[in-house]
């Protein structure tokens, strides 16, 4: 029998937060921020362009953004939110993409 | 000629608005400085053109300008992040809205009638070259510090009251679009 290896003391809780920084499938979210310039009905029709939204779901986020400050409007694989964030971007929306658990 | 009645729709896919020889003018001006100051943000160093050709340029900070930076804003609140997006999407970001910005300039300068009309397509830049006019001159006007009470009560001579009449009349063009726009998508 060899010596044995020192061990690292690792909880539970430290191994998932470490497989789950290098996990790919880990989701990320498009944050949309309130600002005073863009117009609520606006708003409301790019994310039902840009997200393909129902009009009520559209307004509901809408008004979140509005009354909260801001709201989550999609949530997913990095690549795919950076999209989003450019085409909101590309409308004047005041967006950002983040990992969800960093909100 | 009579003040524009704003963006009508006619039949399924094209939209309408009359505008009067002075509007058509301040519309043209305003496009006009949206491309001038998009153009300020052009990469001075094109030293390596293979890396211009699939659009990776050479700023990855943001810009100082405070009309250029909500125009072209970061993607991420981390500054590393944003620096690496910026990096890789922030020609296309501005050839969008450049092209946005030119759509809307040719289409008014060719519409001698006072009429512009329309396709979806067309009226997609024009929601997003509007909206660049407005963030532009909302920024200048600090409409995020002055409520619009504030600006409505602006000084007779104050040359910023002019500003915040032709963002607010923008305001209202731009919503005769996207209700234009909304009746389609709703129905």
């Amino acid at each position: 029998m060899g010596k044995l290896k020192p061990q690292p003391t690792v909880s539970e809780e430290t191994a998932a937060e470490i497989s789950a920084i290098f996990s790919s499938d880990r989701p990320w979210v498009v944050v949309v921020w309130d600002d005073p310039i863009n117009l609520m009905t606006y708003v409301t029709y790019v994310f039902m362009t840009v997200f393909g939204f129902s009009k009520e779901k559209a307004t509901e986020l809408m008004l979140q953004v509005h009354n909260e400050g801001k709201s989550i409007v999609a949530k997913g694989a990095r690549e795919e939110m950076e999209r989003y964030v450019q085409r909101l971007h590309e409308y004047g929306l005041w967006a950002t993409l983040a990992r969800e658990d960093q909100i | 000629m009579t003040p524009t009645e704003g963006f009508l729709r006619h039949g399924s896919d094209t939209y309408i608005a009359n505008f009067a020889e002075t509007e058509r003018e301040v519309l043209v001006n305003l496009v006009q400085q949206i491309i001038e100051i998009l153009a300020e943000r052009h990469d001075h160093a094109n030293e390596d053109p293979l890396a211009a050709m699939v659009g990776i340029t050479t700023h990855d900070s943001p810009p100082d300008d405070e009309v250029l930076l909500r125009l072209l804003p970061n993607a991420y609140q981390d500054g590393v992040d944003a620096a690496e997006f910026r990096r890789y999407t922030e020609s296309t970001l501005r050839d969008k809205k450049r092209a946005h910005a030119m759509s809307m300039r040719m289409l008014l300068l060719s519409a001698t009638d006072g009429d512009v009309a329309l396709d979806f397509e067309n009226a997609q830049a024009w929601l997003g070259g509007l909206n660049d006019v407005r963030l532009a001159l909302g920024v200048r006007l600090k409409v995020d510090q002055n409520s619009h009470e504030d600006l409505e009560l602006l000084a007779p001579d104050d040359p910023m009251r002019a500003v915040y009449a032709v963002y607010t009349w923008l305001g209202w063009l731009q919503e005769t679009l996207v209700e234009a726009l909304m009746d389609e998508a709703s129905s």
